[in-house]
């Protein structure tokens, strides 16, 4: 096989010359990763902010006058829509996959660290187009995060004319990012990997980002397409989705379009996309437990075609999310069946991060203590998809609380306690810090318990039949008053789990300035990130020569071993199995 | 939405296939460098970036032909999908791509054999037919709608417009990195160092992957139109 003379280096990696190239338009992936993050978790706070408005609404009604119906639905839409696309999908993939991929692969770079960098700089344009929203005349739309039309689109509702026009252009402009940086991950993991890498040998974190990657770049174009269909269907008139309407005693101009169209293009979408954000937690929780409990992961193969099948059959599951739309009935029976099918990888994997704690030397430690968060989390919120996956159940339960309930426990908490999970984990690694263990404690039992405090309630409040997307419930019959009570303690709640964040923020700028100086491999991890010739890597990662690997990632407690780790970079013993 | 649906599965499966062998390894009983790893970045990885892009390509434009057939079909409206008379100038230029994918591939093998200075024109060539095609599709824009009726309002109008468009305006990206690369092929590459021209017929290879891609793109579009 050729190789480019990459390998080995003796000539200049694209390396940077000056401030400008070294921290704005870099071309490192580990800058590039920082960049995404920053923006991500800036927009994010944004996102936790509207959803803090929303919750004193619900929580205290008539209390706050600047909070109008207008604005209630536009802050339910904005809020849905960054956490989802702007914060999870670009921290896990542009984040983390762009901090994580070439160093665990063992490569210097992503291959293609130009179009890497217009990916940061495209996304923050999606971002920017997206905040702007705010200041333009009616504000953003108040859809849904959905954005189903004709109701996006026509008069009434907050933000049809503006607001939805800039949420589609900055969707567009994301996926453009998203293809851009989705093509090296792909590419990088297929094409750099270094000598001894298979793949079966990369860490789970990489498999799930990897192949949540090719999720992002077969999935997104469904959004692109159902787009810029409304796009037009906006701007120009066209029929698209729009059928014949009449809207504020006037009959529309379109006519024949098909609203349920756009929720098929939506959810074929939407629906890998709760993957797209949970495959990356499913591997980087992997490598977290099996780091901090001492223990190879258990059945590594295993969780990799877990991995795998998911990625497939999230493609086939997508109209569970469409059952009360009146679609054929036995439309509804295929994919309730599919649904459930999807449960097996997935409690395979929960079984075998159990499995690995099982007898493990756990350390309790904040990593770790997300991580294990993170499966309670993870397996409550799986638990309340079987009850929605299934059609009967599904109907009565539809666009109640308990929706609201399963979802952000499933795909809102538990990837967000892995993301904690990891920034604590790799904090040392990126600043050459460690982070403050007694706050970082704080914040994850504030962050564990409040998030229980607010989203277990929520199912209670759902099987009442408590509507969601409601702006005020006022003497509504069938709602009794301890329901009420119940709104005002999530509310509580919630402004607990945000207080919690800002110690997480605390922490991190003062752990970037004060905290201990970090170890070299802190936390005993066999993986290749752990093993650079500085512990903040600098620019190629691995100095004049690449690293070689000789055994998978997972060589934790081996026995006869002095230490309970052996990096995979470590080459093997005589006398030990070997081949080459 | 099916056909998408058949396509990611076999998208699913081809990458299950390519990787089943890979997938079968028992890492925890093996140690060594094993014989199917690699050092570096190869050679191959903007063909393997190119492939996955048009993987994504081949996406858009499947759910793009979902969503065609689903609205024909439609669920539920006042007005039933009228059909579109295709225009006839429509064969001329899927006859002009089929020219420009094939003077691309002249070009390449004659690149291929280091034979740059020979490939100039046939490159030309696919450059300017693809010019011209974008101009025919413009054309049949007007053609399809000659008597001034079709607007926004008719579906199968809006379609035709909608999918000519994007893949038009794949080709305008495309004739992008082809002016790019024509710049470097017309500007003295005979005289260039080996890695230059290497740079140069690894343009031209990924550039003949592309046209011909889109080709058949264009293909399975205008069939879909025809049929419908």
């Amino acid at each position: 096989m050729a190789y480019v003379a990459i390998a080995d280096r003796d000539h200049h990696l694209h390396d940077p010359q000056t401030w400008v190239e070294k921290y704005v338009w870099s071309q490192d992936h580990k800058v590039i990763a920082i960049q995404y993050g920053s923006v991500a978790i800036g927009v994010g706070l944004v996102a936790l902010v509207l959803s803090l408005l929303m919750r004193l609404q619900i929580g205290f009604p008539d209390t706050f006058s600047f909070i109008t119906p207008y604005n209630y639905y536009q802050f339910v839409t904005m809020h849905g829509m960054i956490m989802v696309i702007y914060l999870l999908t670009a921290l896990f993939l542009g984040g983390f996959g762009n901090y994580l991929i070439p160093l665990m692969c063992g490569a210097r770079d992503m291959v293609f660290p130009y179009m890497n960098m217009l990916s940061f700089w495209v996304y923050l344009l999606s971002v920017i187009v997206l905040l702007t929203s705010f200041f333009v005349p009616g504000g953003p739309t108040g859809a849904g995060w959905t954005l189903y039309p004709p109701q996006t689109i026509t008069g009434g509702t907050p933000g049809y004319n503006w607001g939805i026009l800039l949420m589609l252009l900055s969707l567009a402009i994301f996926i453009v990012a998203f293809t851009m940086g989705g093509l090296n991950y792909v590419t990088t993991v297929l094409q750099a990997r270094c000598r001894g890498m298979t793949l079966m040998r990369m860490p789970l974190s990489v498999w799930g980002i990897f192949v949540a990657t090719i999720l992002g770049l077969l999935a997104f174009p469904a959004l692109l397409v159902a787009a810029i269909m409304m796009l037009l269907d906006r701007t120009i008139g066209t029929s698209f989705f729009m059928p014949a309407l009449l809207s504020l005693g006037e009959i529309n101009k379109t006519d024949g379009g098909s609203p349920i169209l756009f929720q098929h293009l939506f959810w074929f979408f939407g629906h890998p996309e709760v993957y797209i954000v949970a495959l990356p937690a499913f591997g980087i929780v992997s490598d977290l437990l099996s780091t901090h409990a001492r223990k190879n992961i258990f059945g590594y193969r295993m969780m990799v075609w877990a991995i795998v099948a998911i990625g497939a059959l999230s493609f086939v599951v997508w109209a569970h999310h469409m059952y009360v739309s009146g679609m054929n009935p036995y439309f509804g029976f295929f994919f309730a069946t599919t649904t459930l099918i999807i449960a097996i990888p997935t409690a395979i994997k929960v079984y075998n991060w159990v499995l690995t704690l099982w007898r493990g030397n756990i350390q309790i430690n904040v990593p770790n203590l997300f991580a294990i968060g993170f499966i309670f989390t993870f397996v409550h919120g799986g638990l309340t998809g079987l009850f929605l996956g299934n059609v009967t159940v599904d109907l009565p339960l539809s666009d109640t609380y308990f929706v609201i309930g399963h979802f952000h426990m499933v795909m809102g908490v538990s990837p967000v306690m892995v993301l904690f999970g990891a920034i604590y984990h790799w904090f040392p690694k990126i600043t050459g810090r460690m982070p403050n263990e007694v706050l970082g404690r704080i914040h994850f039992w504030m962050t564990f318990l409040g998030t229980y405090a607010i989203y277990l309630p929520m199912h209670y409040l759902g099987l009442l039949g408590m509507p969601r997307r409601y702006y005020a419930y006022g003497d509504t019959q069938f709602i009794p008053g301890s329901a009420h009570a119940v709104n005002e303690a999530i509310t509580i709640a919630a402004i607990v789990v945000a207080t919690a964040q800002i110690i997480f923020l605390i922490n991190v700028f003062y752990s970037l300035r004060k905290g201990k100086p970090a170890e070299a491999n802190p936390w005993g991890a066999t993986t290749l990130e752990w093993q650079t010739p500085e512990i903040v890597p600098k620019h190629g990662n691995w100095g004049p020569k690449l690293p070689v690997v000789y055994r998978w990632a997972y060589d934790y407690s081996v026995p006869g071993e002095d230490r309970d780790f052996i990096p995979q970079n470590e080459p093997p013993k005589p006398g030990q199995v070997v081949h080459s | 939405m099916f056909t998408a649906m058949v396509i990611a599965m076999l998208t699913a499966v081809t990458v299950w296939w390519l990787l089943i062998r890979q997938l079968r390894e028992k890492p925890w009983t093996t140690q060594g460098v094993l014989p199917t790893s690699q050092d570096g970045v190869t050679s191959s990885a903007p063909k393997v970036g190119l492939w996955v892009f048009l993987a994504v390509v081949s996406s858009l434009f499947g759910l793009f032909a979902s969503a065609y057939v689903m609205r024909m079909h439609g669920h539920g409206g006042l007005v039933s999908w009228q059909r579109l008379d295709e225009p006839s100038i429509l064969w001329v230029n899927t006859l002009v791509l089929v020219l420009a994918s094939g003077a691309l591939q002249i070009a390449r093998n004659r690149i291929d054999k280091d034979q740059l200075e020979h490939a100039r024109a046939h490159f030309a060539a696919g450059g300017l037919l693809t010019v011209l095609f974008l101009v025919g599709q413009v054309l049949a824009w007007g053609q399809a709608n000659a008597n001034g009726t079709l607007g926004p309002s008719s579906p199968a109008y809006s379609f035709f417009v909608l999918l000519t468009a994007v893949h038009g305006l794949h080709l305008v990206g495309g004739l992008l990195v082809l002016g790019r690369t024509g710049v470097h092929l017309f500007s003295g590459a005979e005289r260039s160092n080996v890695a230059v021209r290497a740079q140069i017929r690894l343009s031209v290879q990924l550039c003949t992957t592309y046209w011909h891609w889109l080709l058949l793109i264009w293909l399975g579009l205008f069939a879909l139109l025809l049929s419908t």
